[in-house]
This record gives structure tokens, sequence and C-alpha cells, in this order.
């Protein structure tokens, strides 16, 4: 039944379009709609046959008692409260309605029902309007009138034409009536070129005779946005809501239709503008943090610009909205502003405009020094919430743009020096994070003093976050070399707008620098600490970034993890960081390898020092025999222990005491390996560990634990020749280039 | 044109001279000095003041400047901001903004009223040029505004009132950081006003607004105070300065004020021993020590160690200046060494 009668619906749907296809605009004539035309012949569909008697019948019927009026009227009602009028529709009905042929009432009834199904024709709104201008209307209908197109307003298909007689519209806004519905639709209308200096004038008039009404001055604060040289305003902070909604009388029936039609339409009911409302609640009397509001500039609006078509900042919402305007889009008046908004910040980094930049610049610098440094305000730095709140959305400001701004990095030389190191720590070692390369001459100054006083007076927890925050600081230093070495080609020192505006051993100074920092900070860090293995863990995440300075970042500088980093790395109780120490010797070895191989192929491209090989080969060589060959302490190696001071300590086998099994590590593993191997084992022996085949299963073993820096390092750096020989023991030798 | 003797200048800002625009890094300069800072009381005092400076030159103004503006700036009291550089501000469209300054202060004071720009108005806004107050070719010219209210009911004639006076001025600023700026910026640092707190506060949004820029207080530091009695000593010979009055406040529960007025031929006498052989300069070592004297003197005869304290208050017939950022300079004879000295107090707040 419901299918039967949804197929008549169709029907009469589309046959009603085909009819109305000689005037509708778009007359797509398709085979499609030359079988409904037929079938329309055919049947004769009421609906139809209703609008044509709606768009026929002749001014000054009788309306009273006439029979076909009602019989048609209830049936164009119904279509249109249950499923919406097609475009065409509203186009008669809205024309029958309003040029009042059959008196005032039906024009009520109509305008009532008018639902849109899909759009309006802009059309069939311009013609209203001129039939509004011929007054004959009463004050009632015209208002119900005006409400529906401000219901419908989304649904009007282009607004051009209305815009067109902006005029007409504006001359009803003296109407006492219809003043906050014109106002409201002038408002969606508005465009820069209709605001006028007599049109102004004669809100002004308007104002003093009905006083300060919402809608006047909503539409007057429009028109300040457009032309702050002409009108000016403050609008109290109670009344920036908005426009009322006037839709009341169609919603329902507007947003049944709506869902029924699946919602393909999607009509903003809600016409509320987008007003921001600012929330004062704060009594502060200094306002540094406080984000300006975006407006647009007074001054640029003058003489030359005035007739070039402009798109302030204010009036952007959408995404489309600014790729549309993105050719005339204007900054606003304060450039503080754009910090609050993500699309401001897109144009911001397309435009690429010096001034604009120093502009944020200086305020934001004012912000940061005004409430941190120079306490001006009420003196409670940074204690409150608006502080954090304040760099928080700065520190995501900076990361949209990804990049620090000059003035915060300058207000953090400053800072650091002044700072207790825990006040707002997690955003101020945020910010620092972002600043971009320093030179190297300046950067243990700026930088380096101040953070070794923090560090070295800190917590364990304080100092994880320095490091972290340094490792970040290289990160990003060294994705910006990338990409820009990829821009502008490898020879970035030549190019004049690389980030740094620096040389390449400019860069690689600052880099080396910041590592050697980092390698002072961590070994001392490490000993204040007691080798803590949080600690331990954020200085090997650091060196994962550094091992893979030339492989991943294109950068043609190898710098080592200092000895005390390296050794108690190795030393570690923790297998998980013996093993992250494995990746990276790994990455380091993948580094030099092929930093040699290029050095090779292009002859004197760049030059890492014999050293950095050299210390490369004593930590490798120590590395492996000390985990695999259990050969520590040997003359020769790095360290060197005396033998009798060796046997002093009066440890058994002090030499094998840091290979695989035994290091402290790695012992819970070779035990529980020994319990699955022998289970029935009393007595334990690890050394047995060691021999033959056991030694490959114990370190299919280790690896099937996750330790794959590990099995990294060992595959690289091991040449096990006789691995499938007869004693596949350990008759591996460390290469050593 | 006078250039600074003895600044401590770092090389660095040619390395790192412009970036590209977003991360617009005016110099490195400002930086490495911070770390020059000094700090009193949780305060960052900033000491990148000269270290020598030259003496007072007795020189009649008014053969430059108006008289009668002038007149206008002398003998008030002024209480001290600082302003980041104006953008797009042109000194041609002074008219311009007054009608729209007079109108923001209307519409401000009447929230939710729209106001016509240009219409006649409780208020009249004289926005005016000061010839001839700026020292260099890079000194942005003086700008005056004046704010008159007018009577309700007044008749026509009747004069109108002065509510609010301001005046935004650069005299000798760092060469450097002015030629730094791009041209569509005027760097006029220092604004001085008088009047109504709430005036004021509009005044400075519609600044900000206009211009983007933005403003914060500035206060005189005590080596500055300790710098403008010793300058003012200076003028002694040939103007009769009448009495150097110093007041200092002791940290003791409850803080302690000391008001110190010294004879101005003692006081002069003092300077003049003091005094190196150098006639064009003078340098902090010797302001240092002429006000460590006067402490020492002070410290025989009362047992009060005034180097405790700190400095808070200049006052001779030639001016008088507070900590807390108030100025007023009696004589127009010196006016621009004292405005030299507040032009680069200003500078030292710029954040970039």
């Amino acid at each position: 039944m419901a299918k039967a009668s949804n197929l008549t619906r169709t029907e009469l749907d589309s046959s009603f379009e085909s009819n109305l296809s000689v005037s509708s605009r778009t007359s797509n004539r398709s085979l499609r709609v030359a079988e409904k035309e037929r079938r329309k012949n055919q049947t004769g569909d009421p609906f139809v046959l209703a609008l044509k008697y709606f768009s026929e019948v002749e001014a000054g019927t009788q309306c009273f008692g006439n029979d076909v009026l009602e019989r048609n009227l209830v049936l164009v009602e119904r279509v249109g409260l249950s499923r919406g009028l097609p475009p065409e529709a509203i186009s008669v009905m809205l024309d029958y309605a309003m040029s009042l042929r059959m008196g005032g009432v039906t024009c009520v009834r109509v305008l009532k029902f008018l639902i849109p199904a899909t759009v309006v024709p802009q059309e069939a709104v311009v013609q209203a309007v001129a039939w509004l201008c011929v007054g004959k209307i009463a004050i009632s209908t015209q208002v119900i009138f005006l409400r529906w197109v401000l219901t419908v307003f989304d649904m009007i298909d282009s607004k051009d034409h209305l815009r067109a007689i902006y005029g007409f519209i504006f001359s009803f806004v003296t109407e006492e009536n219809l003043s906050p519905y014109i106002c409201h639709l002038l408002y969606l209308l508005t465009r820069r070129e209709s605001v006028r200096p007599f049109r102004v004038r004669k809100l002004l008039d308007l104002q003093t005779k009905m006083g300060r009404q919402p809608f006047l001055l909503h539409l007057l604060s429009l028109y300040k946005v457009f032309c702050p040289e002409l009108v000016t305003l403050a609008l109290p902070s109670r009344m920036r809501s908005g426009f009322k909604n006037h839709n009341s009388t169609w919603k329902a029936a507007l947003s049944a239709v709506q869902k029924r039609n699946n919602g393909q339409v999607s009509s903003d009911i809600s016409l509320t503008l987008g007003l921001k409302d600012k929330t004062n609640s704060r009594k502060r009397k200094f306002h540094h943090l406080e984000l300006p509001s975006l407006s647009s500039s007074v001054q640029s609006n003058s003489s030359s610009s005035r007739s070039r078509k402009v798109f302030p900042l204010e009036q952007l919402h959408s995404f489309p909205q600014l790729l549309d305007n993105l050719h005339c889009i204007e900054l606003p008046s304060q450039m503080g502003s754009l910090l609050g908004s993500s699309l401001a910040l897109c144009y911001l980094d397309y435009v690429q405009d010096d001034s604009a930049f120093l502009r944020l610049n200086f305020w934001l610098g004012h912000a940061l020094h005004e409430e941190f440094l120079f306490c001006s305000g009420d003196g409670g730095s940074g204690s409150s919430s608006e502080a954090l709140h304040f760099l928080n959305r700065l520190l995501s400001t900076q990361h949209f743009l990804q990049e620090g701004f000059s003035s915060t990095e300058g207000f953090l030389y400053k800072f650091l020096n002044v700072w207790d190191g825990s006040l707002l720590r997690p955003q101020i070692l945020g910010l620092l994070s972002d600043i971009p390369v320093v030179p190297s001459s300046c950067i243990s100054q700026l930088l380096f003093e101040p953070l070794m006083q923090l560090f070295f007076t800190s917590t364990l927890f304080f100092k994880c976050s320095v490091i972290d925050c340094l490792n970040n600081m290289l990160l990003k230093w060294l994705t910006w070399h990338s990409v820009y070495a990829l821009e502008d080609g490898l020879d970035i020192s030549l190019n004049s707008h690389t980030p740094m505006n620096m040389t390449l051993s400019g860069f690689m100074d600052s880099v080396m620098e910041l590592v050697r920092f980092v390698g002072r900070l961590a070994t001392v860090g490490l000993q204040l600490e007691g080798c803590h293995s949080l600690l331990l863990s954020f200085i090997l995440d650091f060196y994962e970034t550094v091992c893979d300075m030339f492989l991943k970042y294109g950068l043609p500088l190898v710098v080592m993890p200092p000895v005390g980093v390296f050794y108690p790395a190795l030393f570690a109780t923790d297998p998980v960081s013996v093993d992250r120490l494995g990746y990276i010797m790994y990455r380091y070895k993948k580094n030099l390898t092929s930093a040699k191989c290029q050095q090779q192929e292009t002859k004197q491209a760049f030059h890492i020092s014999r050293q950095t090989y050299k210390e490369f080969n004593h930590y490798l060589l120590f590395m492996v025999s000390c985990l695999w060959n259990s050969k520590m302490f040997l003359p020769g190696m790095a360290i060197e222990v005396d033998q009798e001071l060796l046997a002093l300590s009066k440890v058994p086998e002090p030499r094998t005491s840091f290979d695989l099994i035994h290091h402290p590590a790695f012992l819970g593993y070779a035990l529980d390996f020994h319990h699955k191997c022998w289970p029935e084992r009393k007595d334990m022996d690890l050394n047995s560990i060691k021999a033959g085949k056991q030694w490959d299963w114990y370190l299919e073993f280790l690896f099937s634990q996750g330790f794959h820096g590990l099995q990294q390092f060992i595959q690289s750096s091991i040449n096990r020749r006789s691995v499938a020989g007869i004693n596949g023991q350990r008759g591996s030798q460390p290469t050593s280039r | 044109m006078e250039e600074r003797n003895s600044i401590v200048k770092t090389p660095l800002n040619n390395v790192l001279a412009q970036r590209r625009s977003k991360s617009y890094r005016r110099s490195m300069q400002s930086c490495v000095e911070a770390t020059n800072l000094e700090y009193t009381s949780g305060h960052l005092t900033a000491l990148r003041t000269p270290r020598s400076r030259r003496t007072p030159k007795s020189r009649d103004i008014t053969k430059q400047v108006d008289p009668d503006q002038v007149a206008l700036l002398v003998t008030k009291e002024w209480q001290l901001s600082y302003v980041t550089p104006l953008y797009h501000f042109r000194h041609t469209q002074l008219k311009y903004y007054s009608k729209q300054l007079s109108a923001f202060i209307v519409s401000e004071k009447q929230q939710g009223l729209a106001i016509e720009v240009g219409q006649e108005l409780g208020f009249k806004v004289n926005f005016s040029v000061v010839l001839g107050l700026a020292e260099m070719d890079e000194d942005a010219e003086t700008v005056f505004i004046q704010i008159l209210s007018k009577q309700a009911f007044a008749a026509k004639d009747d004069a109108q009132k002065v509510v609010w006076s301001g005046w935004l001025t650069c005299v000798n600023g760092d060469l450097e950081y002015l030629r730094s700026l791009p041209s569509e910026f005027v760097s006029l640092p220092l604004l001085c006003t008088r009047g109504p707190e709430s005036l004021t506060v509009l005044i400075k949004s519609w600044f900000e607004k206009t211009f983007d820029c933005c403003f914060g207080p500035l206060g005189i530091n005590s080596t500055n105070l300790q710098w403008l009695a010793a300058l003012w000593t200076g003028c002694h010979p040939t103007i009769n300065i009448q009495y150097l009055k110093l007041v200092w406040t002791l940290p003791t529960l409850p803080p302690m004020d000391v008001k110190y007025t010294i004879h101005p031929q003692d006081a002069w006498e003092l300077w003049d021993s003091v005094r190196q052989d150098d006639i064009t300069d003078v340098s902090i070592e010797e302001v240092t020590r002429f006000i460590k004297v006067l402490q020492s003197h002070f410290f025989r005869h009362f047992r009060i160690d005034l180097s405790a304290g700190s400095l808070m208050q200049v006052s001779t017939a030639l001016g008088s200046s507070h900590h807390s950022g108030k100025i007023k300079i009696a004589s127009p004879t010196y006016i621009t060494t004292i405005l030299q000295l507040l032009t680069e107090c200003a500078l030292l707040k710029m954040p970039i």
C-alpha cells in the first residue's frame, strides 16, 4: 500500500516537473523527461492541474464558496506539508498569493504551506518583493512573507538578483512593523558595496527614532565590519547573540519535509549569526593575554581600496569560503586576533606577508613580556589558568604553522634566565622545542647556560623533560633542513630564503653544538641520578635521532655519544637500554658505511673525520668483545683494567661477566633459557649455553623476546662465517674498518 | 647627528639579519643582551642603557618648535607608557584620525548606540604634529592629541574644556632599531598622557585597534632616576635648579620613605668633584659615584644606608620624575635630553 502511494507520488512529481519545464530555467530534455511527459498526458495529474489552476486563475475570482479553489488548495497544501513543493510550484504559488488574486486570506494560507522540497527559485522571491512594492498587502501578511523568506533564505538557489534589489528592500526599513525582519534580511544580503553613507544615515535616523533596537544594531555592526570609516559602534556584551529566529510557523513542517527527503538539503534552520560572544568574566585590570577580536581595519578601507572587492576575515566561516576569496581577503585590524582562528592562520601561512608577521610578533611578544617578564599586571604571573590557556593556544598555533614565532623565541631566551623550571613546564619546554636553529656563536649563551643551571638543580623528571625537549628541537631542526635541502637542492648555502638563512656549515655547527651539549648534560645527569633508567631512556631517544642524521635527514654529520652515555647504556641493568644501544650502534654503522660510500663516489663532497670512525670502532669493538666474545678489559681496548686489580675484586671470571649470558640485563633470560633447555637439570651451568647449538638457540630466544635492536646489531656487526659450520660457535670477529 | 659611544654591540646582527618572513627575526641583539639583565625584586630591568651620555646642552627649543606647543608639553605631570611601532600611521591623516577617535570614544561611552563617523559629537579630538622636536631624520615627528569636551548646554562661544591630552614621541631613538623597521611602521615609542584613566584606556584601545600596536606601562627605574638626578644637577650653572630632592624607599617593616633634599650649590659642587675631565660625556661610573657619595654623607649623619633601599623619586626645579613612570619637565631648555632618556627606556621595552 505504502509502496503504491509512493509510486504515484513519484509519478506526480516527475510529471509536474516536465509540465512546467517550458518555463523552467533548466530544461534538460532527456529521454526520461519525455517519457514522463507522455505519461502525464495520459493521466492528467491532479497536482499539476491544481497548479495550472493557480497559475491561470483570473484576478478577482470569488474565493468564498469556491469549491474548485478549495479542492485545489487542499491538494497543494497536502503536498506542501508532506513532501514539500518543487521549485516551480513555489514560483506559481508565491506569485498567486502575493498578487492577491483572491484576497489576503488565501495569501496567508498559501504562505503557510510553502515548504520547499529542494530549493526556492530566487526569481520567485524577487517577484514577490515586487508585489510587496505595489503596497496592497496587509502589513501582517507582509510580515509573514518576510518571515518566510528568512526561514527559507538558505534554500534560495542564488542571491545575486536579490542583492541587486537591495535598495528596494532597504526602503522598507522605515516601516516600523517590518523593520526587524527587513534588517535581518538586509543583514543576510549585505555586501560591502551595499554599505553607503546615505543608508548609514537612514539607519542612524531610525536609531534615534526607535532607540537601541537590537536588529538595527546588528545591521549597523555589519556595516561597521565593511566600512568602519563610516560608522562606529560598541556592541554591549549582552546583545551579541544575533537575530531572533522567525521560523516558528514553518519549523516543524520544514524539518519533517527535510527529514523525509533524507535531509539531502541541509538548510540551516536557525539563522543565528556567528557573532563571537566574548566572555568577559574575568575582572583583570590588564588584558595582555586576551586575544583581540577579529575586526576589519579602519584604515585600509580609505579611498584606494574602496573600489576593490574585499572580503573581511570576520566574515570567513569555512574553508571553501577561504578558497573562493583567497585573492581578496583583508587582514584584520589587529593581527593578534588570528591566533584564535585556524582558518585565518591558513591564510596567514599562505600570504607570507612580512608586515603581517611583524605585527603578530609585536603583539605576541608584548603579551608574553608583560605577562611573564614585566609582571606589570596584577602580579599573578602565569599562575592563572589563563596563562596556561594562552600558552597552549600559542603552542597549537606554532604546531599548526610548523614554525615558532620569533617573538616567542626572544621571549624564551629572556625567560629562561628567570624561570624556576616548574612554572608551566610542559608549555615552556614545548615552546622551547619550537625555536628555530640558533647560530652556534650564541647558542651557548642564549640557550645552554640557562638550561644547564636549571638542569643540574632540578628533579629527575625535569631532567627527562629537558632531554625530551632538546630531542624535539633537534628533530625539528633536522626536518627543516631536510625539507629545505629538498626544496632548494643540496646547496642551501647559496639560497637566501632558507628558514635559517645560514650556510650548511653554519647549520652543522649549530647541530653539533646541540648534540655535544646534550652529551654533556646526559653524562653529568646520569651520574647525578645514578644512571636512572628513565633518564637513560630519554637520552637514548635523543641518540636515536642523532645516529640517523645522515640517512634520514641528509645531514653529513655523525656524532658519537660520549663515553658517559655509552658505557652506562651498555652496562645498564635493564635489557631495554642495552637493546636500544644495539639499535643505535646498528644505525651508526649504517650511516657511517653509506657516508663512506658516498664520500668515495663523489670525492670530497663532505668529510666525516677519522676521529668519528675511530670512536665508533672503539665502541663497536668493546661492545662485541664484551657481549659476544667475553673478552673484557683486555689490553688495547677502550677500557683497560689491571689484572691484579681485577683479581682484588674477587669476581670469578670477570671477563665474562658482561657477555650476553652473564650481563645483569640478560641474566634472567639466560636462566629462563637454561630452564627451558634442560628442565630436569638441577645444577645450573650457564656456561653450557655457550656451547654448540645452544648459543644459536639462545640468541633466537633473545630475539624472540623482542630484542630486535640487539638482533640488528649482532647481524650487522658480527660476521658469523661458520653459522652453518660444524661447530657453529662464536668464531666471529667484529668487523672493523 | 648624535651617536652613542659605548654601547656594547654584539657582532651578531649580521649573522641572522632576516629570515623567512614567518620567523621574522629582527636581530639577535636584544636576545643576547637580555642575558645581561639584572633583577630587582622580581622585576626585570634591562640594562641596555648607554654607559655614557652627552652632557645636557642648554638649547632654546622654542627656536625650532612652536612655543605654544612647547607650552603644552612643559610644566605638567605626564604618565608614561611605551608603545610598539604603529602600523600604517600617517602624519598626513591626522584629521581623519580625529574624526575616527571622537566617534570611537562616543560609541564606547554609549554602548549599543551606533555613531556616524564625522558627525558633531560631545567630544572633539585634535591631532596635531609638534614639528621640530625630533632630533634625527629617523625620529618620527611628535604627535600631540587633545580631547576637548563640549558642555551640553554651554553657550556657543564658550571655551571647550580640555579633558585629556597626550603625546607620542621619539627623540634620538636607537638608530639601528628604527632603521630595521619596515616602512609601514612608525615608531613613536613613548606615550605621555594626562587625564582620566578611563579615557586613557579608551584611547589606547583605539590606537591598538587602528594601528595594531600594544601599550604597556613605563616605569623609570633607579638607574634612570640616578641619571636624571645627575643630569639635572649638571645643569645648575646655566639654570638654577633651586634644590635636588631625592626620595628613597627602604625595605623595612613598615617601609620607610626617606626624603633627602640637597642644596643646589652643594649638589653641583659634589657633582663637579666626581666629574672627570671629559666635558662632553657623562659616564655611568660618575653618576654612581655621585649617588654613592650622597648616600655615604647621609649615612654619616643618620646611620641609615640608603643603598639598601631604592630610589623612588627625583625632583629639581627643572622637573621631577617618579619611579612609577610619572615625569614633569619644568623647563623647555633641557627637554631633549630628558626625552632622549625616556625614549631609550621605552625602546628597551619593545618585545622585538
